[in-house]
């Protein structure tokens, strides 16, 4: 299966082969500024799943982990669509919105949950971490 | 009354509200989904002269699905979106809730909009909203 990730403006896109290997819901702080969002969602493939097209710019920021993170955003837009782990080098973590399915498979893990917001649930089976 | 600073991932694009919003709401469509990456959006509305901004930012226009122009600022080094102007909201700005990085923002959303069509099904918005789409 190949699904294609895309940013707000269509400009910059992620082709994704096969299925994901983790999907997880965020709610640190940090996700929460880079979606605008009160979460993020990210869907992990393996690094020679994913094949990036359209010019894309960089921001790199240290993770709690004390690892990169190193991310992808559409210089016209601002959406970052993809980013890349020094802790996990050898995935791909793809931004779950900018597939736009509602049917992409649901999250497994929901992490950071101290930070969610009260008003909203991770209704799906997931395994939930402070 | 509550001063509220919403800012961008790297923190150099900052939206000062003073005041509380008069709205706050969630929207499922994808055009909300691929602007964050997240599986909504979460907007809150300001009266325009109760915000200022502060820093950088780069304009990205989208003709909603009326027809009408959505202005979003983004900060060019980081990417966040943290507001935007549209025509149906002409006096206002909305921002972005998730850049206040606050897990007690309140009010917490009245509305969830394309609910019914586009919103991810693990998806549980608890607020007392109204439901539409």
């Amino acid at each position: 299966m190949t699904r294609v990730a895309s940013c707000h403006c269509g400009k910059l896109r992620a082709i994704c082969e096969g299925e994901p290997v983790r999907v997880s819901v965020c709610h640190c702080l940090e996700c929460q500024k880079r979606t605008g969002s009160v979460f993020g969602v990210s869907a992990r493939f393996p690094k020679e799943k994913v094949r990036a097209e359209g010019p894309a710019r960089r921001y790199t920021r240290i993770a709690d982990s004390g690892f990169k993170v190193t991310f992808d955003f559409c210089p016209s837009c601002g959406t970052t669509i993809h980013w890349h782990l020094d802790q996990f080098p050898d995935v791909t973590a793809v931004a779950v919105g900018c597939f736009a399915d509602r049917d992409f498979p649901s999250p497994k893990h929901s992490v950071n949950e101290r930070r969610k917001h009260a008003w909203v649930n991770i209704a799906a089976p997931v395994e939930h971490k402070d | 009354m509550a001063t509220r600073t919403a800012t961008c991932a790297c923190g150099r694009l900052r939206v000062i509200c003073e005041g509380e919003p008069s709205r706050v709401s969630v929207c499922h469509c994808h055009a909300c989904q691929r602007r964050t990456g997240s599986v909504f959006g979460v907007a809150a509305r300001y009266p325009a002269d109760k915000v200022s901004i502060e820093g950088e930012s780069t304009e990205h226009v989208r003709i909603g699905d009326e027809g009408n122009e959505i202005r979003f600022r983004f900060y060019p080094h980081c990417g966040s979106t943290v507001c935007w102007q549209m025509p149906a909201y002409a006096d206002g700005i909305a921002v972005a809730v998730g850049a206040f990085a606050d897990p007690g923002y309140t009010p917490h959303p009245a509305r969830s909009i394309y609910n019914a069509s586009r919103r991810h099904a693990w998806v549980d918005i608890t607020a007392p909203v109204e439901r539409r789409g």
